[in-house]
């Protein structure tokens, strides 16, 4: 079907279909929507890959921002920990964008289908760590990165400081660096970064990787904004569906086998990051 | 943790899920508006299906859209007018940070202080489009 044949306003539909579906298995599976956002749309839709980055910006942004609040009243999102993290995290994807709107097309959907498809091995991979006992190293200390919250489904007050810190800002500036060139939202990599590297509790890992996101991208997103690459036809009905998408997959995480909707979200990865290599490399555009 | 960590937690919280929800309606207005046709569109959605294949550079090239913050002058447009819904979300973070800024001077937290300051000035140089602007 050629795609120019159909009328303009069949895209932003199907655009916030998809972005509701993600929205939903990004959080049965436990993943960052942003990651399943840009190779699936930049795969799937006529868009160019600059506005589908400059969307996946928003897009994981969007989603962050809505879970942000409940997730700091409930002590699963540390603010002492986030603010130096965020700001070598938000300088890397400030570098990471200008780098990304100046590399050619082809050359980025080869290096994004790489990527995707490493990434949907590392989820594959990715155990989370058992809850540890650290002690706090030099940098650490200073910057008091550390804190408590009571864990509901364990019942009890918990202690938490990390470790490695150092290696976790080199960690975040990379990510950052990556998530801006190709516009995602990078949950994937906070998430371990923080639990397994830094070794914070795995629930403050996953609440502190929501509010990073909501930093790191505002920086990258202005680029896009900048450069014009945030098309309100495409970032609009994406944010929607992602918001609607997501509200609707907490609801069923009680209910839904959530192995079975990571292991399907990893062969959708694998699949997408192979069209993006191939459209990359030429092979099948 | 103590209670004056808990009161800028519940700060940022707070500013966070005002300015967020806020982004949010603004936004969907604003496409109602746009998608509506109730405003005259800078670059019609009927034309769009022409540039959005193209590489950014050549779609404004094309499309005659302003630079950098040009657009402001053009909020009378539908979809200028969701620009500015979409930054105002993108404005959401700086506007937090700079609500608890104040609050961790008073309580001369001066390392948070001084990372949330730095922070407002890597995203107000990102904004400003200083560095990021197209040569």
């Amino acid at each position: 079907m050629d795609a120019a044949a159909l009328p303009w306003w069949i895209w932003p539909i199907a655009l916030f279909a998809v972005s509701f579906a993600i929205g939903i298995v990004a959080v049965l599976a436990g993943v960052g929507g942003g990651v399943l956002f840009v190779p699936i749309v930049g795969g799937l839709f006529p868009f160019h890959l600059d506005f589908v980055r400059g969307a996946g910006l928003m897009f994981a942004l969007a989603g962050t921002l809505a879970a942000g609040p409940p997730l700091l009243r409930a002590g699963m999102a540390s603010l002492r920990l986030v603010m130096p993290l965020a700001l070598v995290g938000s300088i890397g994807s400030f570098a990471g964008a200008l780098v990304g709107l100046s590399l050619r097309a082809e050359l980025l959907q080869t290096l994004l289908g790489l990527l995707i498809v490493g990434i949907a091995i590392l989820i594959w991979r990715t155990r989370a760590a058992d809850r540890a006992e650290v002690e706090a190293d030099a940098l650490g200390a200073f910057l008091r990165l550390e804190g408590e919250f009571v864990d509901p489904a364990a019942g009890m007050k918990i202690d938490w400081r990390t470790h490695r810190t150092l290696l976790g800002l080199a960690a975040f500036a990379a990510i950052g660096f990556v998530g801006g060139i190709f516009g995602l939202g990078a949950g994937f990599a906070n998430v371990p970064a923080l639990n397994l590297l830094m070794s914070a509790p795995l629930k403050v890992a996953v609440g502190s990787s929501g509010l990073l996101i909501s930093v790191i991208n505002s920086s990258a997103a202005w680029v896009y904004f900048e450069r014009g690459a945030l098309l309100p036809l495409i970032v609009v009905p994406a944010i929607l569906g992602v918001m609607l998408g997501s509200r609707l997959g907490a609801r069923l995480l009680g209910s839904t086998p959530a192995p079975v909707v990571r292991r399907l979200v990893i062969v959708v990865m694998l699949l997408a990051g192979l069209r993006a290599l191939s459209r990359g490399l030429g092979v099948w555009a | 943790m103590t209670a004056d960590e808990r009161a800028l937690r519940e700060l940022y919280a707070r500013w966070l899920d005002r300015a967020g929800k806020a982004g949010f309606a603004l936004c969907l207005c604003a496409f109602i508006v746009y998608a509506g046709g109730l405003l005259p569109s800078y670059v019609p959605p009927a034309e769009l299906p022409r540039y959005w294949g193209l590489p950014v550079s050549r779609f404004v090239e094309l499309s005659h859209l302003p630079h950098g913050w040009g657009w402001v002058r053009l909020l009378g447009y539908g979809d200028v007018l969701n620009l500015g819904a979409i930054a105002l979300l993108a404005l959401v973070t700086p506007v937090c940070y700079a609500r608890v800024l104040p609050r961790l001077f008073a309580e001369r937290d001066w390392l948070q202080a001084a990372l949330a300051a730095a922070q407002l000035l890597v995203l107000a140089v990102a904004a400003s489009g200083l560095l990021a602007a197209p040569g």
